[in-house]
């Protein structure tokens, strides 16, 4: 009886612990964002001096324009700090009609990542706020989300590759493709890495390298997933230059791998233009046949 | 009219499975890879992966000019595109070697001077400041300051010596015998842990295992007399570049692209295009006018067709064992030279149909190229048809090593006394390569008592290092080899010379 009551109690504990760890947890980083701005700092000129120096084409604008801007942010949540962030990255934005600052921000908003999230990919990437086309920005986002799976993911992709906004569908299906089924790696890490903002022909290109240093071996297909792989990790081969992807992820010297890459892309080359040919002659022996 | 049916549906059930077999099943190159993978990650270690690398990607060419067709129009077309004659790149080299060895001489030679100097100097400031210990340092200059204080410090060290040595030595005795004391501490055994180890215990005046040791000299001395034939090593020292060959290839880390032949206006091709590494062995044959030589395995040819091309040959011999590779080497030959069959054919050029092991005009060359068919690394890495890693040449692939041997052997028998061959493959394996030149060796002393000097090519490739990379020449015994390297993806190809003593 006393043993069940001790044991009982120990969970107890634990389970407290868990839950404040928790809340802890929740509270901390990502909501810093969503709290500093309830201080509302105003717009100072310091602050817009500070900025014209960093970016001189904002020396333009004029202080009006500034105040309108900051306001407009400001009722959308964003601090005075995200907001310089983003006019130094991105001036035009200053320029704009407050209209389409707040429609812009509102298309993101209905992606459902999130207020904290959201402002962080914002500030971040301040360029995506030149988006105008709203069917065309849902479509995308529900595409990523076909590969993604949650919001999160989403949100995690965009943060580390932006520009797959600009790509089109078939680019990026080719990619994926090429990334899931002939280098085997799963979802997770393609959206860790910059992948999917490198043009495949890189991607194959340092794939093969790899492969043909017998450095890399797709995962077969019924080992356990849970089992680390021995390749390097995909961040490594794409995130990095030629020089360390050379000499820190393969250990072979960069004039090595420059004359591999130009030597693949010809062979890449050789191979497409026999393919090219062989097709040819395939529907030349067809329609022969046909008639 | 079911059971029609019922066999059309097994046979679709067939169909459908048949795929999944077929991806399952190893082709013939992926065989070779993890052979080759195996075998030479233990002999290359780490390198091996940037040779497997270079040996998977497309191989780099070098291009044969020919004497026949538009010699200074293909050259200038050729320079155009960048390709350098190989020619000049050697003399380059050479000049360039010379001067660094002359440099390298001279600039020993003055650092002893300025040593010598700095000497003198020193022991002069000493003579003065020990006739004049405090008037020196007040008259001296800024420069002579410094070398009259580093001679302050020598003197009175010398004085420190002098004084204080006999006090130090007691000194230092006492310490030592203290320090000892402790030593010995340190090294008494407990015999509460065990009493083995003192019937063990050896005191320091010969190392364990020095029994076995030998001085590098001597090294050598049971090195050559632990082969049982007699071998000698000679340093070969002159490359001779025949005047007449015309061969252009792009420098390291150019990976730029030959156009291909054309035809001339007296009919034959402009250029052959080879593997770089190719052109070694006849290069390093040294021919001479009027030489009588054999190409023991001569198909596809362009070795041939490089000695041809020097017009030095009196008469050239192309052996192969196989009809279909005799007919390709009697097309080569078509192709690039002018008037073969009426002025060559069996005049200057003879092809012979016989396996190069059962060659039996003995005593009657001077040079012989022994090109031997090998597992040709590369190609078996690219082609699956005829491969030698396929499961039903097992036997064959074994016995290759076997075979070379007995054709190089053969081969050494063919030469006159005082002939030269060059044995070459294109693998990378120590066993086709010095391991086979060993065989043959021992072999052709032990059949038919014929010995033979091994020329040591090490000084000579350091000419064409601008174009090869070379394995380095303490890795091998009996020759020189190309390895493949990405920005000189030449290779593999191994090489040694033999001359057959008189």
């Amino acid at each position: 009886m006393l043993r069940r009551f001790i044991t009982n109690f120990r969970q107890n504990v634990q389970f407290l612990h868990r839950r404040q760890q928790y809340n802890h947890q929740q509270l901390s980083p990502s909501r810093f964002v969503v709290t500093a701005h309830a201080e509302e700092t105003p717009l100072e000129q310091s602050h817009i001096d500070e900025a014209i120096r960093i970016n001189p084409l904002l020396s333009r604008v004029h202080p009006t324009q500034w105040q309108r801007a900051h306001e407009t942010f400001m009722n959308h949540g964003l601090d005075t700090s995200s907001f310089l962030r983003i006019v130094v990255a991105n001036p035009g934005v200053l320029a704009r009609p407050t209209r389409r600052i707040i429609d812009a921000i509102e298309h993101w908003r209905s992606c459902q990542f999130g207020e904290k999230f959201l402002f962080l990919l914002l500030t971040k990437y301040p360029e995506l706020l030149d988006v105008t086309d709203e069917l065309r920005l849902r479509k995308h986002i529900s595409y990523l989300k076909t590969f993604a799976g949650t919001d999160k993911n989403v949100w995690k992709l965009l943060m580390n590759c932006p520009d797959v906004m600009e790509q089109s569908e078939r680019r990026l299906e080719e990619k994926i493709k090429y990334l899931k089924e002939v280098m085997r790696v799963e979802v997770p890490e393609i959206i860790k890495s910059e992948a999917l903002s490198k043009p495949l022909e890189e991607i194959r290109c340092r794939h093969v390298f790899l492969e043909r240093l017998g450095m890399f071996k797709p995962r077969p297909l019924k080992v356990d997933p849970d089992e680390p792989s021995k390749n390097p990790r995909l961040y490594q081969i794409t995130n990095t230059s030629d020089k360390t992807f050379a000499t820190k992820v393969c250990h072979v010297t960069l004039v090595e791998f420059e004359a591999f890459k130009e030597l693949y892309e010809r062979e890449w080359q050789r191979q497409q233009d026999a393919d090219d040919d062989e097709d040819e002659e395939n529907i030349e022996k067809s329609s022969g046949y046909k008639k | 009219m079911l059971r029609a049916r019922n066999l059309l549906s097994s046979q679709k059930r067939l169909k459908s499975v048949r795929p999944g077999l077929q991806q399952s099943k190893k082709t013939n190159t992926q065989r070779a890879l993890e052979s080759f993978d195996d075998f030479y990650g233990s002999v290359f270690g780490i390198r091996w992966k940037n040779i497997r690398v270079a040996l998977l990607t497309e191989h780099k060419y070098i291009a044969l000019i020919n004497n026949f067709g538009d010699v200074g129009k293909t050259a200038k077309e050729l320079e155009l595109n960048g390709a350098l004659n190989v020619k000049s790149l050697i003399n380059l080299a050479k000049e360039n070697l010379e001067h660094k060895i002359k440099h390298s001489i001279e600039s020993t030679n003055s650092r002893l001077d300025e040593n010598l100097v700095k000497v003198l100097r020193k022991q002069q400031e000493l003579e003065k400041y020990s006739l004049y210990p405090m008037g020196a340092s007040e008259s001296a200059t800024s420069t002579r300051d410094q070398l009259i204080y580093s001679g302050k410090k020598d003197v009175n060290l010398n004085i420190d010596v002098d004084n204080v040595i006999p006090t130090n030595f007691g000194h230092s005795l006492e310490e030592a015998i203290e320090k000892d004391r402790y030593l010995d501490q340190s090294r008494m055994i407990d015999p509460k842990y065990s009493t083995g180890g003192l019937y063990e215990f050896m005191p320091a005046n010969k190392i364990k295992g020095m029994e076995d040791w030998i001085p590098e000299s001597d090294h050598y001395k049971y090195y050559q007399t632990q082969a049982d034939f007699p071998l000698q090593f000679e340093l070969e020292t002159e490359l001779c570049y025949p005047e007449n060959l015309n061969l252009y290839a792009y420098e390291m880390g150019n990976c730029s692209d030959f156009k291909f032949p054309k035809r001339c206006l007296t009919g034959v091709l402009s250029h052959y295009l080879m593997d770089g590494a190719s052109v070694l062995p006849p290069l390093l044959l040294d021919l001479k006018k009027g030489d009588r030589v054999l190409d023991a395995c001569a198909a596809p040819g362009g070795k041939s067709l490089i000695m041809l091309q020097t017009l030095y040959p009196d008469i050239l011999i192309c052996n192969d064992i196989q009809e279909s590779r005799l007919n390709r080497i009697r097309k080569v030959m078509q192709e690039y030279i002018f008037d073969y069959k009426e002025n060559w054919e069996n005049k200057r050029v003879a092809l012979s149909q016989c396996d190069a092991k059962f060659l039996d005009s003995y005593d009657s060359f001077d040079k012989i190229l022994v090109d031997v068919p090998c597992t040709t690394d590369r190609h078996s890495l690219l082609k699956n048809e005829n491969n030698i890693f396929k499961t039903t040449r097992v036997k064959e692939r074994l016995r290759i090593p076997e075979l070379q041997a007995n054709i190089l052997s053969n081969c050494l028998r063919l030469l006159k006394p005082g002939g030269s061959l060059v044995y070459s493959t294109c693998s990378l394996s120590p066993v086709q390569n010095d391991g086979v030149v060993h065989m043959a060796l021992q072999k052709a002393f032990n059949e038919h008592g014929i010995t033979a000097t091994v020329k040591d090519l090490s000084f000579i490739i350091r000419y064409l290092e601008d174009i090869f990379r070379f394995e380095h020449p303490k890795d091998m015994k009996y020759g020189q080899m190309v390895i493949p390297y990405l920005p000189a993806n030449f290779g593999p190809l191994y090489f040694s010379k033999l001359t057959r003593n008189v």
